[in-house]
């Protein structure tokens, strides 16, 4: 599903640097990515996105060479393919809870709003709980009940991966516990790939694969980590 | 996209109700008063420019041109130096064109919480060449009639059969004027014009309100009392101020109204002359610029309004000068709260973008907004500039004359 090699990547005017040797994500597998702050779990969900660009190295997510694809056609194969879920959720206040579901729909051509797909988000919401909410602004909400929503519109379009940056982040345990149980869900009921950065140690039971930023990074790439992190 | 893209600014500026609320009031109020000047001044021109046109020539007293004219055509100005009736004669002795006298002088008195409006006394060609026709009763057939203007029966809510009364000009003159109570024969159909704010009467009925003519009991019956005599001879009866006119005409004593004097040296304000060709009218302003520039003056109402244009069209270029440096102000400021607004939205942006918006997208989003304030921007300042032009048309000709 996910391969990477030799991949580098720095931002402008920082110390940061992050080099990957050799990385593959099966299909249908639920991976967690722990690892201390600063030391690039968020820029290397962001770079299999396509929302970030290597600097050298090969990230191929579904056989496809990211590199290789423009930035309308990195766009497009991120709204169809890959469903984000951040750990600020990352709602738009100004639109309900089926609005927010259905957004996806709403920002591109290529995918309109069919009856389908609002059938889909109604379902999801329904799924998750949060039937009785459909007309509700996402603002009335409380934190757990924005971040289902939040899996609900990663999970409209079906997409084959699921990236999910802390989603836990802001979440009491129980409620941590259950929106990981969500998003397993997904991975067994629709065999969707799950990529999940966490700082909560007592939810790695729940995957399959964890990946210790610690230990992965390069040498220098975990120098440059540890320093982000003392700042 | 366009549909979506509508919905969803839509939603959003419900969401961000008061920065919207806000620009709309902005956009509304800057266009708003240059689509106001320009509606009232184009109305004020289409109003005073059509008059001027219908109307050929002007003849009054000497003086003020703008004066003269403003007041033979819309009678609701100071009036000018009065002429004589001699100068309708002379016109009308020229054979180059119809004389239509007009005297206006005086107002009703208030009725109905309304204010009085002007008296014209004027004659009966006055109304064939306005094309002013009766709607409602009848004509001016008799001393002390009067026709109402469609306007003034609506705000006084007179019908035929009322009455309505003379404003004498100076209260504390006691041998001046006395209120004339008047019989309102009809009411005029509309013209859209001066004429429909006015009341019309006889120019003879004018000149019993200025005094000129008057009735009372008769003098010389051998029933009056002494006391209202201060003189009598075989020839001739003095009366005191015991003896008061009648304040009313009526069929009983209508026989009793006489006027003292010759009638060419009655006054009137001015004399609209309708001349019977280009050639006449040519005629006709070359006897006044030669002959009678002594004691009074020919205008022609256009070329007076189109004085008074140039006076409009300066202060109408002041007005859009204002407006251009209040546009550009209006202009910088909205888009400094537009980018403020969209530092604050920046989150929300990424969000879009990050889940497969493309930038051009989000840069729609945002143009649709825009698009959707201006357009309610524009809306309400057409909307609010029409409404103002009906509320405002009468208050600027009132301002203006």
């Amino acid at each position: 599903m996910i391969r990477i090699r030799n991949l580098a990547f720095a931002y402008a005017q920082s110390v940061f640097d992050l080099q990957i040797d050799e990385l593959q994500i099966q299909a249908s597998s639920a991976t967690a990515m722990v690892g201390p702050s600063g030391s690039g779990k968020t820029t290397l969900l962001n770079i299999i996105a396509g929302i970030l660009s290597p600097d050298s190295g090969c990230v191929s997510v579904m056989e496809t060479d990211l590199a290789g694809l423009s930035d309308a056609a990195r766009r497009r194969f991120r709204l169809k393919n890959i469903g984000l879920v951040f750990q600020e959720f990352e709602l738009i206040d100004y639109l309900n809870v089926l609005d927010n579901v259905l957004l996806p729909c709403r920002v591109d051509r290529a995918f309109p709003l069919t009856s389908d797909r609002r059938d889909r988000a109604a379902g999801l919401i329904e799924d998750v709980g949060l039937k009785d909410h459909l007309k509700k602004s996402v603002t009335r909400l409380s934190q757990g009940e924005r971040q289902r929503v939040a899996i609900c519109r990663a999970l409209l379009m079906r997409p084959p991966l699921l990236l999910a940056d802390e989603p836990t982040g802001n979440l009491d345990p129980v409620t941590s516990d259950q929106i990981v149980k969500l998003l397993l869900r997904a991975v067994q009921d629709e065999g969707t790939t799950l990529l999940m950065v966490t700082h909560n140690h007592s939810l790695l039971h729940h995957f399959s694969r964890t990946i210790d930023f610690a230990e992965f990074l390069t040498t220098s790439a975990r120098g440059a980590s540890v320093e982000e992190s003392r700042r | 996209m366009t549909g979506n893209a509508f919905y969803l600014a839509a939603r959003s500026l419900r969401w961000y109700r008061g920065r919207a609320v806000t620009i709309v009031a902005c956009l509304s109020l800057t266009l708003w008063l240059p689509l106001t000047v320009r509606l009232l001044l184009n109305q004020f021109r289409t109003d005073i420019v059509s008059r001027a046109e219908a109307t050929p020539l002007i003849i009054g007293a000497k003086g003020s041109r703008i004066d003269l004219a403003l007041h033979a055509l819309y009678f609701d100005t100071v009036p000018p130096e009065s002429t004589t009736m001699a100068e309708a004669d002379y016109v009308q002795d020229t054979g180059f064109a119809s004389a239509m006298p007009l005297h206006v002088n005086y107002r009703t008195q208030s009725v109905n919480d309304v204010e009085g409006v002007p008296i014209v006394g004027t004659t009966v060609e006055y109304f064939e060449f306005r094309k002013l026709y009766i709607a409602e009763g009848n004509g001016l057939a008799m001393l002390g009639d009067c026709v109402l203007g469609c306007n003034v029966a609506a705000r006084m809510q007179l019908r035929p059969g009322d009455r309505i009364l003379s404003a004498p000009r100076n209260a504390f003159n006691l041998a001046g004027d006395y209120p004339l109570r008047m019989n309102i024969t009809g009411i005029l159909a509309p013209s859209h014009s001066p004429d429909d704010d006015v009341v019309f009467i006889d120019l003879k009925t004018a000149w019993i309100i200025d005094g000129i003519g008057h009735g009372h009991q008769k003098l010389a019956d051998k029933t009056v009392d002494d006391g209202m005599l201060l003189e009598k001879s075989d020839d001739h009866v003095t009366a005191s101020a015991a003896v008061l006119p009648f304040t009313e005409i009526t069929p009983e004593n209508i026989d009793s109204f006489h006027f003292h004097g010759r009638e060419r040296d009655y006054p009137i304000s001015a004399v609209l002359a309708g001349p019977y060709s280009r050639r006449d009218q040519t005629l006709l302003l070359g006897r006044y610029a030669s002959s009678r520039t002594e004691t009074a003056q020919c205008v022609k109402p256009t070329d007076v309004v189109q004085e008074l244009l140039n006076i409009v069209f300066r202060v109408e270029r002041l007005v859009w000068l204002g407006s251009v440096l209040s546009g550009i102000v209006t202009g910088l400021l909205l888009t400094l709260v537009l980018l403020l607004s969209i530092r604050l939205r920046a989150a929300e942006m990424q969000t879009m973008w990050k889940i497969g918006c493309s930038r051009y997208t989000i840069v729609s989003l945002i143009g649709t907004e825009l698009l959707l304030m201006t357009i309610c921007g524009v809306a309400i300042a057409m909307v609010a500039a029409w409404l103002s032009r009906i509320v405002a048309a009468d208050w600027l000709r009132s301002l203006l004359f």
